[in-house]
């Protein structure tokens, strides 16, 4: 449960860990939209290198990196099966039997693959060396131009750093809980169909009420402090941004441009 | 028989930057048949401690044996389930693992997940919730709706019913009234003088060690401090000076009248027998 390390916060001091939020969120949506450019493998490549030099930079190890992406090998190889199975173009590769590989799904396959990864890596750059509330506060800031719609951007960020604020304090739970059915003979690992849906529900029903229950003492302790909905408000941290941001904005948005360049001009 | 700790270490999230080493070296030999207390300053290891008894955690070094049982650093162990069956782990706020709809499927939970049929569990639970005073009346209201004190109970009941022979307690009477933590103190004292099953109890409350235990156990960062039996714990004001304990009421009464002159032996814990002292003394 603790091992979980898509998402997390990494508290080290580097380039990207003083950026401001919301350069960091610009430039990640700029590379994001890059990546699904179909530029080919030069521009993959691209990408590629100035990912990592980022994560360098950011002095993250890139075993971490590697690690947030476990859980999504599951999915890579599905996708490959399902790629193997369905797409029939292409030069033939082996065939097995009466079943033929095709380079084509080979191909397929890879990009979404490489696509997958460097979303993955992009995205844990992002969360890695950024605060959970500077996180919000660059969101909020983002979607401020949607308040002349009337949406209710405060409330909706500060929704988000409540869910975020909450994420370690449930895993906790969810494990005391865990550890407390356990004690009463509870096998979370093995067992029958019927048992595991009671193991399930034995967990699930606990988890729901304290939610419930700190929900409730949560509004009532942010109403005791003067917490009003709606009300203007101001900020003990204002951001600002810097040289670096204006360049990261700058880089980020380049390398978009010129991936569609790429697609445009070279195919 | 006893419950016993070799050379244990336990280290929380090993290889990873959150790495905490929770338990030190801890040796210790806890005799069964008796109330013993595990006390220590937050974030001492009692909790981690505690929840090596049923391999709920198992230790990155060292043996911890309990019963029969014997569970080694990096080896899986086969027989938890048992194990689990024979040591009933309370936990610190436990009303929170109530789920059933009423409460004595609640606590007829635990037994039947050992392989009690529905009549033998149903029994059993029925018996637990008498023992921790809970009559027929509360039988089929859902748990949800009860008080903080009887949900406290009926979880308590829960793990009564599994039949254990070892019972471990985490802090049970936190955030209860003084009255209810009481009556649920004396309740685990009568488990161990009527049915001679082990008690282990976390607490901070050193009125309720005094009163309800017959060994202290102090854990300090991690590491047993001192292990004693009750009356020499708080015999010596040294051991509960080295403890960063604030004694019990009788014992500081006690030093406050030591340091006006008077005389009290120390083997007085109890209100009766300093009122009996001083009474004796008056007379004379």
């Amino acid at each position: 449960m603790k091992n979980v390390t898509l998402g997390r916060y990494i508290p080290l001091d580097s380039f990207f860990h003083r950026l401001d939020p919301r350069s960091k969120i610009i430039g990640m949506f700029a590379i994001l939209i890059a990546v699904f450019i179909p530029s080919g493998w030069i521009g993959y490549a691209i990408i590629g290198a100035v990912i990592l030099s980022c994560i360098f930079i950011a002095k993250l190890q890139i075993d971490f990196v590697i690690k947030a992406m476990k859980p999504m090998l599951m999915m890579m190889v599905f996708l490959f099966v399902i790629n193997v199975l369905v797409i029939k173009t292409g030069e033939p590769l082996i065939t097995i039997g009466k079943f033929t590989v095709y380079l084509d799904a080979i191909t397929q396959t890879a990009y979404i693959v490489v696509r997958l990864v460097l979303m993955i890596m992009i995205t844990t750059l992002l969360t890695a060396t950024t605060k959970p509330m500077d996180m919000t506060l660059g969101i909020e800031d983002l979607l401020m131009p949607l308040e002349k719609l009337k949406v209710p951007t405060h409330d909706i960020a500060m929704m988000i750093s409540l869910a975020l604020r909450f994420i370690p304090t449930l895993i906790d739970e969810a494990d005391r809980i865990l550890k407390a059915q356990a004690s009463r003979g509870v096998d979370f690992e093995n067992g029958k169909l019927g048992e595991k849906i009671t193991a399930i529900v034995s967990l699930i029903v606990p988890m729901f009420v304290s939610c419930f229950q700190r929900a409730d003492d949560l509004a009532d302790a942010m109403e005791a402090r003067g917490y009003v909905v709606g009300a203007k408000r101001i900020r003990y941290k204002t951001l600002k941004f810097h040289a670096g941001d204006y360049v990261v904005i700058i880089v980020s948005n380049l390398i978009l441009v010129g991936m569609i360049l790429l697609w445009v001009y070279v195919k | 028989m006893s419950i016993r700790f070799e050379k244990v270490d336990f280290e929380y999230s090993p290889n990873t930057p959150f790495a905490h080493l929770a338990l030190k070296d801890v040796d210790l030999e806890i005799p069964m048949g008796k109330v013993t207390a595990i006390i220590g300053a937050t974030g001492s290891g009692k909790t981690t401690l505690v929840q090596h008894l049923n391999a709920l955690l198992m230790p990155t070094k060292g043996t911890v044996e309990v019963l029969d049982h014997r569970i080694e650093a990096g080896k899986k162990y086969a027989r938890i389930k048992d194990l689990r069956h024979k040591v009933g782990l309370v936990f610190q706020f436990s009303e929170y693992q109530l789920f059933e709809e009423t409460v004595l499927k609640d606590v007829a939970f635990g037994p039947k997940n050992f392989g009690a049929s529905e009549e033998e569990a149903n029994e059993k639970a029925k018996r637990a919730l008498t023992t921790v005073g809970l009559d027929e009346h509360y039988y089929e209201r859902s748990p949800l709706e009860l008080s903080g004190g009887q949900k406290r109970r009926t979880a308590i009941a829960g793990i009564l019913a599994m039949g254990p022979e070892i019972l471990i307690l985490d802090e049970p009477a936190a955030g209860l009234d003084p009255q209810g933590a009481a009556q649920m103190m004396s309740l685990f004292r009568r488990l161990n003088t009527e049915k001679g099953i082990t008690v282990l109890i976390v607490t901070h409350n050193m009125e309720h060690v005094l009163e309800y235990c017959d060994e202290v156990v102090v854990l300090d960062e991690g590491q047993v401090l001192m292990h004693t039996d009750m009356k020499t714990f708080f015999e010596n004001e040294e051991y509960m000076e080295r403890a960063n304990i604030n004694p019990p009421a009788i014992v500081r009464f006690k030093a406050l009248l030591r340091s006006r002159g008077l005389d009290v032996p120390s083997d007085i814990l109890s209100i009766e027998d300093l009122a009996g002292f001083l009474s004796r003394r008056k007379k004379k």
